[in-house]
């Protein structure tokens, strides 16, 4: 049995489509939107490109859509319903993307909220000054430990979580240290940055406006800060990242 | 069948295909890099599980100094670095003075008891839910420590009376109207308050035995009680008081059908479902002109949205023990006016303390905040608490005090920027009773100062914030609850446009449609000649 030429080709569109959506998962994570979308544009442009080489496929690719638009006197009634049941579905189908696109769209304005900036110049070269002084490390680390729960507690919460008293109070949520997307992917130097200058001092694509991170610098003193950033890594066991890791 | 398989046209396809699968792999491992860190758990707490010592009490002592010394302290005296700025204060396990028990009060709680407090957290106090880090193992550990602070415990009877609760009286109007009137014989309003929003005549005087000043509970917010919201977790309250506080037990007057009565009535004064927290107020259009008169027919209609409140910590001086919970809201508008409702606990009324009291006191105020200006695209916004430097806010101000209105502009909390304007647009009435305000405010679309002062139009999303203080507590200028930026919205009325389109669309595709058959069949009859 031959199959024409447009069965076959959206065959292999649809399962390669298949394929990515439900094969794919089975061995890796699921693909994002994005990238199925991607995918499917490039196999889609292949499968046309293909079929319009050769003179002959081509018309063996068209012929059969066009002789279903024009209708032909042989036709039986499934095919005589469904040619009918396509042109009223196209005009209908505008008409309801016209009625959705010209309805008042009463969205608030939200921001696509960027969490890790890229933190301005002045922000760069942060050195822990007791980085080095292992000897005196957990003494370090107590001391931040007492700036953390009189001063960060009430958002970052008690098991550093970002489940303060506060946070059901805030929009931009505190954020979880406990979660390997936080300073667990971040460089010492960009933390004691953020915990520096706070919310307020984050560039204009991290919507420094609904951030409640206090500008730390006005309330405690460089000490303190570096302080309570240690006893951050501490608590939760992560290591800040370094630059060595990163050219590994 | 394998001949269609190996058909030409199909081998043909391969190079694509193969072509298609390498760009495929190629790109996955990109995507994947994003979403690695995920299984990368701590790895320090499972090494910390297997380092744990085999004695209970050893292993409760790590635990209890990894996590708990903070608040409660190293000594078990609930004077740790936290305890400064939490109210109530960390317990003392030293003391032993436990609040939330099925024992009578003065006695010391069971295990259960304890296990309870740990595993659910007490909310609305600084602490927290253990279970999602402790593992029932671990929390009898850490109860074995702490207990170890307090020889009280040696002289603990080995079964100690516990209340347990009987044969469940189900929720009824009849129940609730008895329970009400126990509340009142038993003399809870006069802590608690009339409608129980603690603002009792006793309640500002209080203290508990370390000489702290404690407030009777509001018994509007059951999601806020330390011991559990439902009925049942009631009953016991009521009949094993809090020890340490002058929250009584009542449990000489009380059976079990009227341990029921009375936990069914103070169940029924909190609404059944916690409220959520709403992100858009959505402003109801009216024909009239806005009542001022928080208790006119208008107001009583239309969902209010409901935003909780912290207390503002990000500037000094700071509020950490903020008295205003939460707020609701509603809002109208009319051809010309834009107006608010306002609803908020508050245990008392303040006013501004003399010189020289004892107590100092201020004002209890409020106050909703616009941005001065709309930024284009609305996504750019003054800084949520006061402004700053570079775009200012406009907030509409009322006080307790001659129940004034007034506008401001602020520019920044750390600069003491805001200044009050000489003249005011806004208008309005406001009341305090049974431990609540009501307020509403209005104002006219647009004023004479453009600069200053927001202008609406319907049809666009105005960030809006609010802020509260209470005076008694000692709340003034940065000291206050505050929210962060939500939304207020004034739909327009609606397009007649929307209905025109469609079909015109819809005539047209079919024009298109009928064209491109008919050419068809031309060409067609063409090729058959
Ligand atoms: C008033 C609430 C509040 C307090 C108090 C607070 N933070 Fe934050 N913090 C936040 C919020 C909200 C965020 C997330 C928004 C952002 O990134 O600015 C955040 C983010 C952070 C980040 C950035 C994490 C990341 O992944 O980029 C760090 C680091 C941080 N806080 C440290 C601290 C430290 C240290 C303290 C105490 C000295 C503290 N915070 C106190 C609210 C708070
Ligand atoms: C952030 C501060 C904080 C931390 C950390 C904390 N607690 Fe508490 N805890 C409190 C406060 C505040 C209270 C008192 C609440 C009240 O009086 O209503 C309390 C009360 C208690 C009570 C008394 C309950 C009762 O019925 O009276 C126990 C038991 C307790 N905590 C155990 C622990 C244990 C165990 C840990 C560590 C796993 C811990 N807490 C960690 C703040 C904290
Ligand atoms: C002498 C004053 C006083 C009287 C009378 C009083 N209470 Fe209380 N009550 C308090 C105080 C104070 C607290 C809060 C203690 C704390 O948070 O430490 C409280 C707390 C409560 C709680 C909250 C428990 C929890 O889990 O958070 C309930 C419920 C309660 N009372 C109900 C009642 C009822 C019902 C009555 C009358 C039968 C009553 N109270 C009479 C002072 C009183």
């Amino acid at each position: 049995m031959k199959m024409p030429l447009v069965a076959k080709a959206s065959a292999c569109v649809f399962g390669f489509f298949l394929f990515l959506k439900l094969g794919l998962p089975l061995f890796t994570s699921p693909l994002p939107y994005s990238v199925l979308a991607m995918y499917m544009i490039l196999v889609l442009i292949s499968t046309l490109l293909y079929v319009s080489i050769f003179e002959d496929d081509y018309s063996n690719f068209y012929l059969p859509i066009v002789k279903f638009l024009r209708g032909d006197e042989g036709d039986n009634a499934v095919r005589k319903m469904s040619r009918i049941a396509v042109f009223v579905m196209i005009p209908l189908f505008m008409g309801f993307r016209t009625y959705k696109s010209v309805q008042p769209n009463f969205e608030p304005p939200f921001p696509q909220r960027v969490i890790h900036p890229a933190p301005p110049g002045s922000a760069a070269g942060f050195v822990n000054p007791y980085g080095g002084d292992e000897a005196n490390h957990e003494k370090y680390v107590q001391e931040g430990r007492k700036v953390y729960y009189e001063n960060c507690v009430f958002c970052h919460g008690d098991k550093l979580d970002g489940k303060g008293f506060f946070a059901n109070a805030l929009n931009v949520k505190p954020a979880n240290f406990a979660d390997p997307t936080t300073i667990s992917m971040l460089q010492e130097s960009f933390v004691f940055w953020r915990v520096k200058t706070g919310g307020i001092g984050l560039p204009e694509e991290a919507t420094p406006w609904d951030s409640a991170m206090p500008r730390w610098e006005l309330i405690l003193s460089e000490e303190e800060r570096w302080k309570a950033v240690m006893f951050l890594y501490d608590y939760t066991g992560w290591k800040p990242r370094t630059w060595e890791l990163d050219a590994e | 069948m394998l001949n269609s398989l190996l058909n030409k046209s199909w081998l043909k396809a391969l190079p694509l295909l193969f072509l298609a699968v390498v760009l495929l792999f190629g790109w996955t491992p990109l995507v994947a890099a994003d979403e690695e860190h995920d299984d990368a758990a701590p790895t320090a707490e499972t090494a910390e599980e297997n380092a744990l010592p085999t004695d209970d009490l050893a292993a409760g002592k790590m635990i209890y100094e990894k996590l708990c010394i903070s608040c409660h302290g190293i000594e078990g005296d609930g004077d740790g670095p936290a305890a400064v700025r939490f109210q109530p204060k960390p317990r003392s396990f030293k003391k032993a003075k436990y609040k939330y028990r099925t024992t009578p009060k003065g006695k010391l709680p069971t295990d259960e008891d304890l296990f309870r407090a740990i595993t659910l957290g007490l909310p609305g106090t600084g602490m927290p839910d253990w279970a999602d880090v402790l593992s029932e193992k671990k929390i009898r550990q850490v109860i074995k420590y702490i207990k170890s602070f307090s020889d009280e415990w040696e002289k603990q009877e080995s079964s100690p009376h516990v209340v347990t609760v009987g044969t469940v009286v189900p929720t009824s109007p009849e129940s609730v109207e008895r329970g009400k009137k126990q509340f009142t014989a038993l003399g809870c309003q006069l802590c608690h308050g009339t409608e129980g929003r603690g603002d009792g005549p006793t309640a500002s005087a209080l203290k508990n035995h370390r000489g702290d000043p404690v407030y009777p509970r509001n018994l509007n917010k059951n999601w806020l009680f330390r011991g559990g919201g439902k009925a049942e977790d009631i009953y016991v309250r009521v009949n094993t008081g809090l020890s340490g506080t002058p929250m009584p037990e009542f449990s000489g007057a009380l059976d079990n059908e009227k341990s029921w009565d009375l936990a069914n009535y103070v169940r029924s004064l909190s609404p059944e479902k916690t409220p959520e927290r709403g992100s858009l107020i959505k402003a109801r259009s009216i024909e009239e002109t806005i009542p001022v008169d928080p208790d006119d027919p208008i107001w009583q209609e239309g969902e209010p949205t409901w935003f909780p409140m912290m207390g503002q910590i990000s500037f000094e001086k700071r509020l950490f023990t903020p008295s205003v919970t939460d707020i609701t809201v509603k809002s109208v508008f009319n051809e010309k006016e834009i107006g608010f409702l306002l609803i908020w606990d508050d245990r008392s009324k303040s006013k501004t303390s003399k010189p020289g009291a004892k107590k100092i006191s201020f004002t209890d105020q409020v106050a909703i905040q616009f941005p001065e200006k709309l930024q284009p695209g609305g996504v750019k916004k003054p800084y949520f608490i006061m402004g700053d430097e570079k775009l200012g806010v406009n907030l509409w101000n009322w006080t307790s005090e001659d129940n004034r209105f007034f506008e401001t502009n602020a520019y920044g909390v750390w600069n003491n920027s805001e200044v009050e304007q000489s003249g005011s647009d806004i208008s309005g009435k406001g009341y305090y009773k049974n431990g609540q305000y009501r307020l509403v405010i209005k104002r006219s679309f647009q004023t004479s100062d453009s600069e200053k002062d927001i202008q609406f139009e319907k049809g666009i999303f105005y960030p809006v914030a609010f802020f509260a203080m209470d005076g008694t507590n000692g709340e003034k200028g940065s000291q206050r609850s505050i929210t962060p930026w939500y939304f207020v919205f004034m739909e327009p009325e609606e397009d007649k446009s929307v209905y025109y389109y469609p079909p015109i669309v819809i005539a047209l595709v079919f024009g298109l449609e009928f064209i491109l058959v008919k050419i068809l069949k031309k060409n067609h009859k063409k090729e058959n000649v």
